[in-house]
């Protein structure tokens, strides 16, 4: 039984479908056997009904056969654009290099930090700089995967075996070290040498020496005193020993809490704002009188604002590296091209 | 992305390792039943008829594809006052079938074995 007029149009419809994604090389052998196949198919069909079929039946045929690119796929060699073999090395490549090319970024944009005057402009001047990372992982995310698909191509053309064609079990990395969390006996002397270390700092008003060094005699030679700035800053760096201590004697009782990671990730912040305050301040010392050297106070005023300023760039760049570790765990497996 | 907070289910998990396991058992069952010259359509009526439906979308291709790697011949004829293309078994793809088939029957002794102990447990 052959066909009627609107069969053989929708199945000629359908097969023009298919053949607008197929390569010119195959096209027409493959539409000739696809529609010896298909009228066949329609024949039977037909032949069981013992009548013509109608538009709806040829078209539920069709719909069943599949839809046309998709049929069509299945006559294409499979290609990827980075397959099983080479994926694990391409995304090893960017897990790994991701750091290193966040940190690259955020020192090359982090000079524009080194101009700000007030908290807004540094807050701006964070956000910039973090901004300008986005581009930056595009751009190492685009020519990593170009390398990678260029390197699949070849290794699809040539059946060569991918990366690591021999490797020596013997040569892989030692054992590493089972965490189990810092013994009581360590944690005792940590909490020892923070009180050590509290004492040290409760002792800097009346012996500024101890932070200051050979700078106390030049600061006498300048007849220069440390800014108030210092008093403000002093009692915040006491009150955050005080809470770290308090966190030290808790950990004592209890060992290794969840809540350790984020306290840790909250000092760090805080440290960072800190150093944000004192990188916002020009002026560290003053005269103590009108013998003062003014030429050489402001040199030495400027020099420690550059150093804190810097400082303050390797902060945020050591929070940024905290915060990576701190990011969920990534599901590699489901990220198949 | 989060597959452990949206695990498979049963259905799924099923559906997912019967396509793994019927996959190498089709190829086996085409070449095996186009030791008889066959063309498309009749060929998966006959693997229907024996048990083993495959899709039009997947056999199809898979035809010129074991063609491609010259397991199968074959040859455009008419029939039925239309043209069709016939597919045979190929004397290298008898030869890979015969290996096949040892294969597949070395899997499924070990499998009963496996099966056999584990049910003497």
């Amino acid at each position: 039984m052959t066909a009627n007029q609107p069969t053989s149009d929708l199945l000629a419809r359908y097969l023009q479908a298919i053949g607008d994604h197929l390569p010119a090389a195959t096209r027409d052998d493959v539409l000739a056997e696809l529609r010896a196949n298909l009228q066949a198919q329609l024949d039977d069909r037909a032949e069981e009904l013992n009548r013509p079929l109608t538009d709806a039946e040829v078209a539920a045929i069709l719909k069943d056969h599949g839809r046309p690119i998709v049929v069509a796929a299945r006559y294409l060699p499979q290609q990827y654009l980075i397959g099983p073999a080479i994926f694990p090395y391409y995304l090893m490549t960017l897990r790994k290099a991701t750091p290193f090319v966040l940190i690259i970024g955020f020192l090359a944009e982090s000079s524009r930090l080194l101009n700000v005057h007030n908290l807004s402009e540094l807050i701006a001047g964070i956000f910039v700089s973090l901004g300008q990372l986005i581009p930056d992982l595009l751009f190492f995310a685009f020519w990593v995967t170009l390398a990678f698909a260029i390197a699949e191509y070849a290794y699809s053309q040539n059946h060569a075996k991918p990366f690591g064609l021999s490797w020596n079990p013997t040569k892989l990395p030692a054992l590493k070290p089972q965490f189990k969390g810092k013994s009581r006996a360590s944690r005792i002397a940590d909490l020892i040498f923070h009180c050590l270390w509290m004492v040290y700092v409760l002792e800097i008003p009346t012996h500024p020496y101890l932070i200051l060094g050979p700078g106390e005699l030049y600061l006498h030679m300048l007849n220069a005193r440390p800014a108030p700035i210092w008093h403000l800053f002093y009692a915040a760096v006491v009150f955050m020993l005080f809470f770290q201590l308090v966190t030290k004697i808790t950990a004592l009782v209890v060992p290794a809490g969840i809540w350790q990671t984020p306290l840790n990730f909250a000092t760090k912040i805080l440290g960072v704002l800190f150093n944000a305050w004192v990188a916002l301040t020009n002026v560290y010392f003053v005269p103590a009188g009108p013998a003062t050297n003014l030429e050489s106070l402001a040199a030495v005023n400027y020099w420690m604002n550059i150093g804190f300023r810097i400082f303050l760039v390797f902060s945020i760049l050591d929070l940024i590296v905290e915060a990576w570790k701190l990011r969920p765990s990534f599901q590699a497996k489901r990220l198949v091209f | 992305m989060d597959t452990a907070s949206n695990p498979p289910s049963e259905p799924q998990i099923f559906d997912s390792l019967r396509l793994e396991l019927r996959r190498g058992c089709l190829i086996v069952a085409v070449l095996a039943q186009l030791r008889v010259e066959h063309y498309g359509y009749t060929l998966r009526k006959a693997l229907a008829d024996q048990g083993l439906a495959i899709e039009e979308s997947t056999l199809y291709p898979l035809l010129r594809r074991l063609e491609t790697q010259q397991l199968l011949t074959s040859q455009w004829r008419e029939e039925d006052k239309r043209n069709k293309r016939f597919y045979k078994l190929s004397p290298q793809g008898e030869s890979i079938l015969t290996q096949l088939l040892a294969e597949w029957n070395s899997i499924n002794d070990s499998v009963n074995n496996i099966l056999q102990h584990s049910d003497q447990r």
